[in-house]
């Protein structure tokens, strides 16, 4: 019966209002409380952003640099509030993550133009595992804005000479536009796409390139498809329930255009 | 601590166009056992009223609506069309007891003549509708209903249309809400939510003046709406991420961050 209720909790938070994924994954774990733990691990929620005491540097939150109630910095590699013998990557993981997470300052500058990203390593029996977090917010006008998180997950098994990289990416964004003449309109929601693929290794450093470029092509389809389902598909759905056009023109238009056609192929 | 009742409840009242069953069943899943659908009438009964829930009457293939304007006593709500009442059961979306109800308003005509112009309005612009004009408060005012549904599950997204809108008889004058709500949930959940209020003058108290006046209230904001779809796309989402960085390149791994080419941390020659 658990196995249902997981899977019911995740079709229910695939149907409601993808803006109130908090409210309702704190509903359903409070009807369900065991199914607390694999839900927190297997959906995303929009990140939260916290400062370095060490560094006085942002960092982001997740599941995966948590322990108990403390968040590991990625600038410091300290839990905040402090805790003895919190759960930190071996010493070769953590400076992979050190170098992911100047690599990637990099990428987030060049694409994001501001915002705040962090990166997680952890050690794996036959490789190693990390989440890429990114975060940014905009409000153009007062009356619009925006939030997008970026959430990718992957895992890195070794093979001779390769490794196989499993990568599971989400974006979260939301959207919102609000005048006289429109009222209020709010464009939410999130996507998810995996990719799987083996990749030559040659030292340590390609690591940090391979997760790059995976997650460099991930993000740009992602926004790609993003962008054809929040302004494409959802105008179109609009456009399904409401002809602009009288539907008497459009079809008259349309028979003629049958006609012709008929006429054409005589 | 809020009550499993309570929780249910909103996510009955939030379930998106077309999905509640769904809805339904995950929370009978969760809830495994426990009789909770019963206690949950409350909830179903708001979302059938406020999402303008439509119905086919017992021997009828005409859509009737659901809504607060048209209710009557216990669970009965009345349609001027077809001059029928009926009772509606709230959890399962069906209509019984049908009986015959003649309009009785001292606003009747204008009510028929509503729901023609309605009709012409609806057809010209809505592929698959319903509606409604309805006495109200003490037959001080009427009320004008369209709902718009299309459902299209086997490609994951569902959409509704609503246009609420009162007229006061005393003074001409168009005010209400048009809503619009769009889920698509292929490999993710992505949801359109809107709300336009309208309140407009109205140049005399004829059915031709009102409608054509709901019909350039939904014209203009449909106009709106497709207009803020562009800012949106090229203001915030544009705001957000970069297509590509300024310099159009994509960014060269092996030269940024802390892994120079040549160099290994794991103790190789530095550069």
């Amino acid at each position: 019966m658990a196995d249902a209720q997981f899977d019911s909790a995740l079709d229910l938070l695939r149907r409601l209002n993808p803006r109130d994924i908090k409210a309702n994954l704190n509903a359903i774990t409070s009807i369900v409380p065991d199914l607390t733990e694999d839900l927190l691990s297997s959906v995303d929620q929009p990140l939260e952003i916290r400062r370095c005491p060490q560094t006085n540097r942002d960092y982001l939150l997740c599941d995966y640099n948590r322990d108990g109630d403390s968040y590991r910095s990625p600038w410091s590699n300290e839990f905040d509030p402090p805790l003895e013998d919190g759960t930190v990557p071996s010493d070769r993981v953590r400076k992979l993550e050190v170098a992911a997470n100047e690599a990637f300052d990099v990428y987030r500058d060049l694409y994001y133009e501001g915002g705040v990203g962090s990166v997680y390593f952890w050690d794996l029996d036959d490789g190693f595992a990390g989440v890429i977090l990114l975060k940014k917010g905009v409000s153009p006008g007062s009356q619009s804005s925006g939030e997008w998180d970026s959430i990718h997950v992957f895992e890195s098994t070794d093979r001779a000479r390769m490794s196989h990289y499993k990568l599971t990416s989400t974006v979260i964004l939301h959207l919102s536009n609000e005048s006289q003449a429109l009222g209020e309109m709010d464009l939410s929601g999130n996507m998810t796409r995996q990719v799987e693929v083996d990749l030559p290794v040659e030292s340590d450093a390609s690591h940090v390139a391979n997760v790059g470029r995976l997650v460099e092509d991930m993000e740009l389809k992602m926004r790609n498809l993003l962008q054809e389902v929040y302004f494409g598909k959802a105008k179109d759905v609009v456009g399904e329930l409401r002809s602009l056009a009288p539907l008497s023109e459009t079809n008259r238009d349309r028979a003629t255009q049958l006609e012709m056609i008929k006429s054409m192929q005589k | 601590m809020t009550s499993t009742i309570e929780l249910a409840s909103s996510f009955i009242e939030g379930a998106p166009p077309g999905e509640l069953a769904d809805v339904v069943a995950d929370i009978q899943t969760l809830t495994e056992g426990d009789d909770v659908i019963s206690s949950l009438t409350p909830a179903f009964e708001r979302y059938n009223e406020s999402q303008l829930t439509t119905v086919k009457l017992p021997g009828s293939s005409q859509e009737v609506i659901v809504s607060e304007f048209n209710k009557l006593e216990g669970n009965r709500y009345f349609d001027t069309e077809s001059q029928t009442s009926f009772e509606f059961d709230h959890v399962t979306q069906t209509a019984s007891g049908a009986q015959s109800s003649p309009l009785e308003s001292q606003n009747a005509d204008l009510i028929k003549s509503l729901q023609k112009a309605l009709a012409i309005h609806a057809q010209e612009h809505y592929p698959s509708s319903s509606h409604g004009v309805y006495p109200i408060e003490n037959d001080t005012a009427i009320a004008i209903l369209l709902v718009a549904n299309r459902y299209s599950p086997n490609n994951f997204w569902n959409g509704r249309f609503r246009a609420i809108y009162q007229v006061p008889v005393s003074s001409p004058a168009l005010t209400g809400k048009i809503h619009i709500d769009v889920h698509y949930y292929e490999d993710g959940n992505v949801a359109l939510n809107t709300s336009k209020p309208v309140d407009l003058s109205v140049s005399s108290l004829s059915a031709e003046a009102i409608v054509s006046r709901i019909a350039a209230a939904e014209r203009d904001y449909q106009e709106e709406l497709n207009r803020a779809f562009v800012a949106l796309s090229e203001g915030a989402f544009k705001g957000l991420r970069r297509q590509l960085p300024i310099t159009r390149q994509k960014v060269e791994w092996e030269k940024v961050g802390g892994y120079r080419l040549g160099q290994d941390i794991s103790g190789g020659k530095a550069r």
